[in-house]
């Protein structure tokens, strides 16, 4: 094991780490750096938080929206995914159904889904040539509930969080419910202290990223919400390609904020985290 | 790992009925009940992809109907003609650009934190996870400057920040498989004489190669299915399949071209996972 000639490990995990600190800081300290005025287009750098206080008056219907989204669609795919993870590891013809249709849209590019539920929930959408609804259709793309945005997300991420639990689920659940079946426990009290136990930290840990990513996702909130009021990612790439000096500042002072909440947010849940008996 | 078993009043034990495995077989109200949410969820996750199917040959569907009215190649011409061959082979070369860098990236990261010690884990452990944390426009806004400023090509920069947001999923799927990797089939080809690049091909990267596949194919639906990194910084000259879709989407009356389109984007990644379902099961070759 101990040959000269064998990689040293700082070495093996040094390409990975270095790309991912070139991206990850690289990228977070250039954004801040230009949001501070640092890196002007045009004229000389100076530090100032111009182009925060522009943005300010804009920044909380966008965060607490932003947020809102983010944590329908969170609440709505955990329970979802967490539903459907139950039903595979109880096997059967049902488990093997409801896994094959999970694992089918788990390669879908959530811009093809958001594709896809437009034209499923549109005024002139599928379901409402089915349905004959015509004018009585509510608008649900576009609309001011934001449904077919949560919907998608809570769609597409549902299969990522059953995906995930059943992982957890699949390979000890069905030791500790049996001996807690053959101990007398009903349905409900082997979900309440096997099962939701056992998956927690898998819950945990595949919610928080969901949430991470649609709180800063782009593409279905554009393309299935409304022009007004704006999600944080959506404002700041309208900021971003408007065309005057001191719109990438300003683009990149949101790019801050959105990264400040998703990190403090990954944080805390990694503080939730290490409280969970089983974490580990 | 501590489980408490439910405290509180004891129940009275009901001996299994029928046979061995019946223990956890509910009667049944809950048959009937895991059914219908079987089925309830299997429409959920269906019926979002219904439209495309429906839209993928209809040459006409105007609104009141309730199916198409004519059926035709229109759309799969419209797509052709917008680019879609093009933009097809741009995504597959984006997908495997990126697989090819971050799978053996994160299976030597996921090695040497399993198996040694790597100075800081902590901070490294950090820094590979941190992009599922970090918004890709957030990333996009300052690595364009900073790419510009370095000169690097915009296609190299794409792959690089695409291999980037890879990684964690890479790093994971091989972290989990050297947890449960037995480095004693290493040790007994070395004590046999093998030297060590055979080892790793003939031991190592088959005992592996289903999470290697994993992470590959996971690798590679980063860079197939992104759309934000692309396009902000691809500099706007390499379109690719999803970039098509966004644009048709956004756009009125051409759903036909969207479902079209959006087929595109599903087939090759859905082909693969069934070569992986496949793939996976077999198993590893090469040590009988």
């Amino acid at each position: 094991m101990s040959s000269g000639r064998r990689l040293p490990p700082w070495l093996m995990a040094a390409p990975a780490v270095l790309m991912a600190s070139f991206v990850v800081l690289g990228g977070l300290l250039t954004a801040a750096a230009q949001s501070l005025g640092l890196l002007p287009l045009a004229g000389s750098p100076s530090l100032t938080l111009e182009a925060y206080t522009t943005v300010a008056p804009d920044l909380p219907s966008a965060v607490g929206l932003s947020l809102a989204i983010a944590s329908a669609s969170t609440i709505a795919a955990s329970a979802v995914g967490f539903m459907a993870a139950l039903i595979i590891v109880q096997g059967r013809w049902c488990g093997r159904v409801v896994a094959a249709v999970s694992t089918l849209t788990i390669p879908f590019p959530h811009i093809v889904g958001a594709a896809s539920v437009g034209l499923l929930l549109s005024d002139s959408g599928v379901l409402s040539r089915l349905t004959g609804a015509g004018e009585a259709w509510p608008q649900l793309v576009g609309g001011p509930w934001w449904f077919a945005v949560i919907a998608d997300y809570s769609w597409k991420e549902s299969a990522f969080i059953a995906l995930v639990v059943t992982g957890a689920l699949i390979t000890r659940s069905t030791g500790y419910d049996e001996t807690a079946a053959l101990l007398g426990a009903g349905r409900l009290r082997r979900l309440r202290h096997v099962l939701l136990p056992l998956s927690l930290p898998a819950l945990t840990v595949s919610a928080t990223i969901v949430f991470v990513y649609t709180f800063g996702s782009y593409e279905v909130a554009w393309l299935l919400g409304r022009p007004s009021p704006e999600p944080l990612p959506v404002m700041a790439l309208r900021v971003f390609s408007s065309a005057s000096l001191t719109s990438r500042p300003e683009a990149a002072a949101l790019a801050v904020v959105t990264a400040i909440v998703s990190f403090g947010a990954a944080f805390a849940a990694f503080a939730l985290l290490r409280r969970i008996p089983l974490w580990r | 790992m501590a489980v408490t078993l439910p405290p509180g009043p004891r129940t009275p034990w009901t001996p299994p009925r029928g046979d061995g495995s019946a223990l956890r077989i509910s009667r049944t109200p809950g048959r009937v009940g895991r059914t219908l949410l079987a089925l309830a969820l299997a429409v959920w996750f269906l019926l979002p992809l219904a439209p495309l199917g429906l839209w993928l040959f209809a040459d006409r569907w105007s609104y009141p109907a309730a199916l198409p009215e004519a059926w035709g190649l229109d759309g799969v011409r419209s797509a052709l003609a917008q680019g879609a061959g093009p933009a097809f082979a741009r995504s597959l070369g984006l997908g495997l650009a990126v697989s090819a860098v971050a799978t053996p990236l994160g299976a030597l990261a996921a090695r040497a934190l399993a198996y040694h010690r790597v100075p800081f884990p902590a901070a490294v452990n950090a820094v590979l996870f941190a992009p599922l944390a970090l918004p890709a426009f957030a990333a996009a806004f300052g690595l364009n400057v900073l790419l510009l400023r370095l000169q690097v090509p915009p296609l190299a920069g794409v792959i690089l920040i695409l291999s980037v947001y890879a990684l964690p999923y890479t790093t994971y799927t091989m972290r989990v498989a050297y947890g449960s990797h037995d480095l004693g089939f290493e040790e007994e080809a070395r004590t046999l004489g093998a030297t060590r690049w055979q080892v790793l091909a003939r031991v190592h990267l088959p005992l592996l190669a289903p999470a290697l596949a994993r992470s590959a194919f996971l690798a590679f639906l980063i860079g197939w299915s992104d759309y934000l990194i692309t396009l902000l910084v691809g500099g706007g000259a390499f379109i690719t399949v999803p970039m098509l879709v966004a644009s048709a989407a956004s756009g009125t009356g051409n759903d036909s071209v969207v479902a079209v389109l959006s087929v595109t984007a599903v087939l090759p990644p859905l082909i693969l996972l069934l070569g992986l379902g496949f793939f996976a099961r077999k198993p590893p070759g090469g040590l009988s």
